[in-house]
């Protein structure tokens, strides 16, 4: 086992200090005796007492979380798919329609979808939530399967072929593996678009839904009280907790426990 | 793996399903309604009352031109009103059952937003104004009844750096109108011109334009002055009194006059409840209960039953509830035209490109 | 090679399905609003109505010709590309050695780091924004540290906070899991025995690095400045939050067409030339680095 460079370690220690800077603040200030999220006055557990009795905000972070993991889901579903056909075969169609929705900006993207939903008479609440959020998700899952996938050797898979597998058992046992690493991070990355969105939700969301970026986005002009940094502390470690009990019950499908050839 | 999001989908189209009773959907400003008053209200009416919120009428405008529905109720500034009355889209009001209109001022009634309240009635109002810090500006000795605080560059130089101005358009011409003598509403290209040239002047002062933040920036200390609207501003106050700040952050408002922005109730076309609305409209027609907003967030008050239940020190203080020299000072802004509102974000764009 | 086998039955059944998702959910619905692009706003709001009182079709070009009379939106999209530029190329430079060291980790630490990675963007954007305002704040250590060392030499205090360095801090911060993810995905499949064969044939650190770990993660390079120029070149939240005066960038102006100036057509517009730019910029990129896709030929000139 060769060292690792003590400069990579300090780089990279670096990034973690520069990603974790900001939500340690996050985290102490939900403890925060002000109103505002400005600066420390003084400890207090009133914000999480307040929370634990806020049926709305409960609410809303229940749904956010629930269309995130739906949204999630099936936009690593859909763009697992269009990842490997993008890598496989020659399309023209399909690459544009998976990198558009990145690069559309959000309000116009969720005027056009409220404008559809509306013609269609689909109802709006937390299904059209869902649906819109899958729309723009799709693509980032798509593009990072399909450069995971490029300069990958075709050859592990013909030779499953060779030996009689047929095309779904040789993407089952051959491909899925090799890829999910980029389908891991692909759904990392669409779950926390999802959770956080807030210019397509706000105008694809019903009028009884509330998510919680559209509850806390609506304090903006007031206060964003701790309340918001309890709230997205307790999510955070929800989150964090399902995703290690997910890992647990299905550590062969996400590769925790792959042996290296 | 399959079932699981079989499971969750299921999910998402049963819960919402769940909740059908007698409901009335108002949609919100956030902070824009006190707990108890709406505790009270569900009693009254044995219903629920589901509040979802925006935070900006123009959000709520676009959103309802897209063609949103469910919403029964919500609560348009008057610029709104008249935009959403003339495409068409409110319900009129059934007086007849608004047994409480009678305790709103006339004045606030019968505006040209909405000849003889056939859609709308007044709720609350807050005006636009200067948020100051009292300690730093005593020290600097500059004045804060006037508009020239934040666009004269001689008051400017010594807070550079530490003034806000609203990241709205309208709202920052209307000041820079009044500042220059005309009315906040005048639609003169030429007036206009004068109000970016004033703008452009005092833009290197300032240290954002910013509509949400500044609060909290007032309040800690890190800006001086922050052109932003009352309640916003009182709220600041406590919120600097309860961190144990040694300033106060004050209301000033300007001698030229301000922008009032009076805030409506009204139901849409399509409200699924039209029932419940007309009782919540009456409900917050009575003193008590218009009176709680008040006393929550310092808002102006249109109603003169809630008189009597205003706490004193709101009720005296004269930027919440301006005399009638200042009354006559303040004006309500009217909506545009579509070629003002194209030459306006012209304007806008330019003067926030740096050019 | 694959093409004999998999058939077109094998193309439809796994590029149908997104290729239908994002045809109904997506193309649609912004064909809708292309259609917007050519037609007059309401006088209230929204949309006139498509087709007017003479029974006519109203459609006109108005709003691109706008777009080409009024040159100060041209000057805002430059200064857009260009914050988007810094923000992907200082993401690359963070991104890279965390992506390195995780694709690195033993089997058992990877996934956690990664998740560590992305566990402060499940907290809400605007709280995160906030804590950057903290940090950045005029009474905070950062701005008192940097504007006593100004004050050393005698230049004048500068504000952190409300400026183009506050915005960009940001913009980099809130996109640095979309640079680091792909590329993670792209070194985790890097074959170890490479390197340590380059270094037994005396290969510095830095010649094993940038003649053969750069190349191969090219891939994972171009899908991370996708997935962060993209998106920040329609950013306005960060701008709105704790932007300067002069920090109004293209997602800023677009935002007001459908808010504040109630001109769809006109941000439709907008909204079309800054998706076709970006999207000619990706492919762009693409294309220059289509010779350097890490295909195996590549690798082995790598090893040259």
């Amino acid at each position: 086992m060769r060292k690792r460079s003590l400069g990579l370690w300090l780089a990279a220690a670096a990034g973690y200090a520069f990603l974790y800077l900001p939500l340690v603040i996050v985290v102490v200030y939900s403890f925060n005796d002000s109103r505002l999220n400005a600066e420390w006055v003084g400890f207090t557990l009133d914000w999480y007492y307040k929370l634990l009795h806020n049926e709305e905000m409960l609410a809303a972070a229940g749904n956010s979380l629930l269309i995130a993991l739906v949204a999630s889901l099936v936009s690593t579903a859909l763009g697992t798919m269009a990842g490997v056909a993008m890598h496989r075969y020659r399309l023209r169609l399909l690459p544009v329609l998976v990198l558009t929705p990145i690069a559309i900006p959000e309000i116009l993207l969720g005027v056009a979808l409220l404008i559809f939903f509306v013609l269609l008479n689909i109802t709006l609440g937390l299904v059209s939530v869902a649906l819109a959020h899958i729309a723009f998700c799709v693509g980032f899952v798509a593009i990072v399967v399909r450069s995971r996938l490029a300069g990958m050797d075709d050859s592990l898979t013909e030779a499953a072929r060779d030996c009689g597998a047929t095309p779904a058992a040789a993407f089952r046992y051959v491909t899925l593996p090799l890829i999910m690493p980029g389908v891991i991070a692909g759904a990392l990355m669409a779950f926390t678009l999802s959770i956080d969105d807030f210019v397509i939700t706000f105008f694809t969301a019903g009028a009884g839904t509330v998510t919680l970026p559209l509850q806390i986005y609506s304090m903006i002009k007031i206060a964003v009280t701790p309340e918001v940094n309890a709230v997205s502390t307790l999510l955070m470690l929800l989150t964090l907790a399902l995703i290690i009990i997910a890992s647990r019950l299905a550590p062969s499908l996400l590769g925790t426990q792959e042996e290296k050839p | 793996m399959k079932r699981l999001v079989l499971l969750l989908a299921a999910l998402l189209f049963v819960l919402p399903a769940l909740a059908a009773k007698d409901e009335l959907h108002l949609y919100n400003w956030n902070n824009y309604l006190a707990p108890e008053t709406v505790k009270r209200f569900e009693e009254a009416c044995k219903c629920k009352l589901v509040q979802t919120y925006y935070s900006d009428n123009e959000e709520l405008l676009a959103k309802l031109a897209a063609g949103a529905k469910g919403y029964d109720m919500y609560v348009p500034t008057s610029n709104a009103v008249q935009a959403l009355i003339k495409s068409g889209r409110l319900k009129p009001v059934d007086k007849a059952q608004l047994t409480n209109l009678k305790n709103i001022e006339p004045r606030h009634l019968n505006t040209p937003f909405d000849p003889d309240n056939k859609f709308s009635v007044p709720y609350a109002m807050s005006t636009t104004i200067i948020g100051y810090n009292d300690e730093k500006i005593r020290e600097l000795g500059l004045p804060t009844d006037t508009w020239a605080l934040i666009f004269d560059p001689k008051y400017l130089e010594k807070i550079k750096g530490r003034v806000t101005v609203l990241d709205s358009a309208n709202e920052l011409f209307a000041a820079a109108l009044k500042y220059l003598g005309y009315s906040a509403n005048d639609v003169d290209p030429k007036h206009w011109d004068e109000a970016v040239a004033v703008i452009k002047k005092a833009k290197p002062y300032w240290a954002a334009f910013n509509a949400s933040s500044y609060i909290k920036e007032l309040t800690v200390g890190n800006i001086w002055v922050a052109h932003g609207y009352s309640n916003d501003i009182f709220q600041a106050n406590l919120d600097a009194q309860a961190a144990g700040r040694k300033f106060k952050i004050l209301q000033g408002m300007p001698k030229e006059g301000a922008v009032l922005a009076v805030d409506n109730m009204v139901i849409d076309k399509n409200a699924p409840r039209p029932d419940l609305a007309l009782k919540f409209v009456n409900f917050m027609l009575e003193g008590q209960n218009s009176a709680e907003l008040t006393n929550l967030i310092g808002s102006g008050n249109p109603n003169t039953a809630a008189v009597k239940f205003i706490k004193p020190e709101l009720f005296n203080n004269p930027a919440i509830f301006p005399d009638k020299a200042v009354q006559a000072k303040l004006e309500q802004l009217q909506d545009l035209t579509g070629a003002q509102r194209r030459l306006r974000n012209k304007q806008w764009t330019g003067i926030k490109a740096g050019r | 090679m694959a093409a004999r086998r998999s058939g077109r039955l094998g193309k439809w059944l796994v590029s149908g399905p997104p290729l239908l998702y994002l045809l109904v959910f997506f193309a649609v619905p912004t064909l809708i609003m292309a259609l917007a692009s050519f037609r007059t706003p309401g006088e209230f709001g929204g949309l006139a109505p498509l087709v007017d009182e003479v029974g006519a079709l109203d459609l006109n070009v108005d709003s691109y010709a706008r777009l080409i009379a009024e040159p100060v939106y041209a000057q805002v999209f430059l200064k857009s590309v260009w914050y988007a530029l810094v923000t992907t190329l200082a993401c690359l430079a963070l991104a890279y050695p965390l992506a390195a060291l995780i694709a690195r980790s033993t089997k058992k630490y990877r996934n956690l780091l990664l998740l560590l990675v992305i566990l402060p963007f499940w907290s809400n954007f605007l709280i995160r924004i906030y804590a950057w305002m903290i940090i950045l704040g005029p009474q905070a250590a950062l701005a008192r540290s940097v504007n006593g060392i100004l004050a050393t030499f005698g230049m004048e205090p500068v504000s952190l906070l409300f400026s183009s360095f506050a915005v960009l801090v940001c913009l980099v911060y809130v996109h640095l899991p979309f640079m680091v993810l792909p590329l993670y995905a792209n070194l985790e499949k890097h074959d170890q025995a490479l390197l340590d064969a380059a270094q037994d044939l005396g290969a510095s650190a830095w010649q094993r690095f940038w003649r053969i770990t750069f190349p191969l993660s090219l891939p994972g390079v171009y899908a991370g400045a996708a997935l962060v120029f993209i998106p920040a070149l329609g950013m306005f939240a960060i701008p709105d939050i704790l932007g300067g005066p002069d920090d109004s960038l293209i997602g800023n102006v677009i935002k007001q067409q459908f808010l504040e100036a109630r001109d769809w057509p006109f941000g439709s517009v907008l909204s079309i030339v800054l998706t076709v730019a970006a999207l000619l910029l990706a492919g762009l990129a693409a294309w220059v680095g289509r010779g350097n896709l890490g295909t195996p030929s590549s690798a082995r000139d790598a090893r040259a």
